[in-house]
């Protein structure tokens, strides 16, 4: 059966490009947040084998989404989707249980090797 | 790129415009002093970040510099205790004006533009922010227009943290490797998961910052094996080389490995929960289906004529409900083209701001309404009119706060927007609290240039506007470079009639002036009546027609060389379609005629039949490059033939 892919950004842009990858290698996504918030709900809610989390984001930020979702289900398998200039935020959120990171702009092929990382 | 660069590259257009537009409320809540600055500025933080993530990954390299600049200036602005003081706003406005122009024609070849380095250069003065580290010129063909600080040079007084117990890890980066100081923090923490991580060199704060791909080396308390060492090095991604030296691992039982499950969580078993899914739809599909269900409308049309002579109940029952559900179908679909007027009003406020800023005048916006919904094609096309009559209204209308003050009234004038839904579609109204309309000097204009008889003694609304959108037309004593010389009123009368809608005044002398456009909710369909003059056919927008009549020699009247139609106690001037529309032969068929009316003007049209009302999908092609005027769109009648919509405004606004 398919991955299952929760796709967290507030821009529909970004959140079409990761879906877009993730659906052409065959996963599939099964939700989508645009807040830290809606991030932690709509994981509870269904408990996708995989979340790319963008780190600014409205309501709630990233990171500490990362971190409610990995206090929920410490196995969650988190992606953080940075852009350059963040390294002090991508580490943050390594520390608060990101499995790994990809940064913009984001080359399909680099997406794929993290997520199999991830997943691995 | 592997993926559809249009489709993203329409998808960034529409998502940095909505980013453009939260930046804009955010520093107008700022400098209105509407909520906290750290919040305004996290705010804005926030949409040019996002801005810089689309713009990088579709290889917008000079928007994605500039926005990181901007994003790095905001970010210690609002990490430090950032004041809103009026240079950080105007930078950060000239900012915000900068990204708009360059979003416009971002290409990946595009290259940072004077007002984007001013911008940051004025943001930088204005946050304190130490200037690039580079003297030369900016834009100087540099790769990287602006120039970042390099990295903080690493200690170099090692000690020797790695002899300890453990084995010793040395891992290098591959070349490729992005963020290269993040991802060795990465190794480090994978290593960290199978033991202690006794130290790391170079030191691990130092490490994770660094941009460049690194050789660095780790000292690792553990029981597992080499090769679980390499691969959870390896695990952490752009490693090029592991080597574990074993000869350091001390006979001393390493430190208790650390628990890699946490506490037994409870997995209670959940149902499949319904997702509601957003669906993204591409606009020219959406525009396929408005055009499919409007052909079944018309398909519709034509069936509940034939069966209409139908004697069989069954077939007659089952009409009417295929016909009704078209109805749904039709509306339901319709809607999906709707989007609230917000959606462009929202960019308004800032423009009034800065166009009451460059005239001295003070005002105060109000928008209501912002939840109407249009078809998404014509709120593109109203969008401009209506800044015209904002500009207009803040130039023309609202006095000066000295001479308002002198009057009587507040120094603020209050300027307002407002969508309501009417009758047949949607009206915008611009109103101001400023002098008026001045008739006396506008009779006097219209009739030095021939616009008016010369026995008119006053003007009224009707009449008012019409001299007043004349191109050219204008009473403005000084004219300012944004709105004077009357350009721009006779641009929106225009626009407002090709929309098939209407524009009106009503303007009361040191009161204010208020102007309504009328406009379709839709341009899809329209509801028309039929006409034929010789062998065409013709469409009139039902919005427009008042009546219908059957031709009456005795009230048909010829008053100073023109016929004229007697309505009850009406005199209204008449016209010929056929006349209008250079049909040159004749038909001897009954004639009748369609009360039409536009704004608050009626002219009775002679047509050589009536065929009836329906609803019609509009074909749009631009008529007056045709230079075809009178017509708006086209459409195809049941039988397939075409059928020219005629634009009643230029029809009886020609009289």
């Amino acid at each position: 059966m398919a991955h299952t892919v929760l796709i967290c950004d507030d821009a529909i842009f970004m959140r079409s490009m990761v879906g877009d990858i993730l659906q052409q290698a065959g996963f599939e996504v099964v939700g989508e947040a645009e807040t830290g918030a809606q991030a932690v709900e709509k994981y509870k809610q269904l408990r996708p084998d995989l979340v790319t989390m963008d780190i600014v984001m409205p309501e709630m930020g990233g990171i500490e989404a990362v971190r409610e979702i990995t206090r929920f289900d410490p196995a969650a398998k988190v992606l953080m989707c940075s852009a350059m200039g963040q390294q002090a935020l991508v580490v943050e959120a390594i520390q608060a249980g990101a499995k790994d990171f990809v940064v913009k702009p984001f080359q399909p092929s680099r997406v794929l090797e993290a997520v199999q990382r991830v997943l691995g | 790129m592997t993926f559809d660069a249009v489709r993203y590259a329409e998808l960034f257009r529409t998502e940095s415009r909505e980013q453009l537009q939260t930046i804009n409320r955010a520093l107008l809540a700022m400098e209105s002093g509407d909520g906290s600055v750290p919040a305004a500025l996290a705010e804005v933080f926030r949409a040019v970040h996002t801005i810089k993530g689309m713009s990088a990954t579709l290889g917008y390299q000079s928007l994605a510099d500039f926005s990181h600049e901007m994003e790095s200036t905001l970010d210690a602005l609002r990490s430090g205790n950032a004041r809103s003081t009026p240079a950080l706003l105007d930078a950060l406005f000239s900012c915000a004006d900068a990204l708009e122009s360059a979003l416009g024609s971002s290409t990946e070849h595009s290259t940072a533009t004077d007002p984007m380095t001013d911008a940051i250069t004025r943001l930088r003065a204005a946050a304190h922010a130490p200037p690039p580290l580079t003297s030369a010129p900016p834009l100087a063909s540099a790769p990287h227009p602006f120039p970042l600080p390099p990295p903080p040079p690493l200690p170099v007084s090692p000690a020797d943290p790695l002899v300890g117990p453990g084995v010793i890890v040395r891992v290098r980066q591959s070349a490729e490797a992005i963020l290269p100081g993040v991802r060795a923090f990465l190794v480090v923490e994978k290593l960290r998961a199978l033991g202690e991580v006794g130290a790391v060199w170079p030191p691990v704060e130092v490490l994770q910052t660094a941009d460049t791909p690194q050789s660095f080396a780790v000292r690792l308390s553990t029981q597992a094996s080499v090769e679980a060492i390499e691969a959870a090095a390896r695990s952490a991604g752009d490693v090029e080389h592991v080597d574990v030296d074993v000869a350091a691992r001390t006979r001393r039982a390493s430190l208790a490995t650390r628990a890699l499950t946490g506490e037994e969580t409870d997995r209670e078993p959940t149902a499949p929960s319904a997702i509601t899914r957003q669906v993204r739809l591409d606009p020219a599909r959406l525009d396929t289906l408005v055009n499919l269900i409007g052909e079944l409308v018309i398909a519709r049309g034509r069936l509940l004529q034939l069966t209409a002579t139908h004697t069989d109940p069954a077939v007659d029952e089952t009409m009417q409900h295929a016909a009704r559900l078209i109805g749904e179908l039709q509306s339901e679909i319709m809607t999906i083209r709707m989007v609230p007027v917000g959606q462009v009003f929202d960019r308004f406020p800032r423009l009034v701001r800065d166009a009451a800023r460059q005239l001295g005048k003070e005002v105060t916006f109000v928008i209501e309404g912002k939840e109407i919904e249009l078809d998404r094609a014509l709120l593109d096309e109203v969008g401009e009119p209506v800044v015209h009559l904002l500009r207009n209204a803040i130039d023309h209308g609202i006095e000066a706060p000295s001479v308002r003050s002198a009057m009587g009234k507040p120094r603020a004038g209050r300027l307002s927007l407002t969508a309501s839904r009417d009758r047949v579609g949607v009206q915008i109204r611009v109103g101001d609290d400023g002098r008026g309309i001045d008739r006396q000097r506008v009779l006097m204009r219209a009739r030095e240039l021939g616009l008016i008889d010369e026995s008119l003694e006053a003007l009224d609304e009707e009449q008012l506007l019409r001299c007043i959108a004349q191109p050219g037309f204008s009473t403005a004593d000084a004219v300012s470079d944004m709105s004077g010389r009357g350009v721009g009123l006779d641009a929106v009368w225009t626009r407002a009639r090709a929309l098939g809608g209407a524009l009106s005044l009503h303007s009361v002398d040191g009161e204010g002036t208020v102007f309504t456009m009328r406009v379709p909710a839709t341009l899809a369909i329209v509801r028309a009546v039929l006409a034929r003059a010789g062998t065409e056919r013709y469409a009139l927008p039902l919005a427009h027609v008042r009546e219908t009549l059957e031709y009456d020699e005795h009230s048909v009247q010829t008053v100073k060389g023109r016929e004229v139609l007697v309505l009850r106690d009406e005199v209204l001037p008449l016209l010929y379609l056929r006349d209008v529309v250079l049909q040159s032969e004749h038909a001897g068929t009954t004639r009748e005629i369609v009360v039409l009316e536009h704004g608050d003007r009626r002219s009775g049209l002679v047509v050589d039949e009536l065929l009836g009302q329906q609803d019609y999908v509009v074909k749009p092609f631009d008529a007056a490059r045709e230079g075809l005027a009178i017509f708006t769109g086209a459409t195809i009648l049941p039988d397939g033939a075409p059928a020219l919509i005629v634009d009643v405004g230029s029809l009886v606004g020609s009289q």
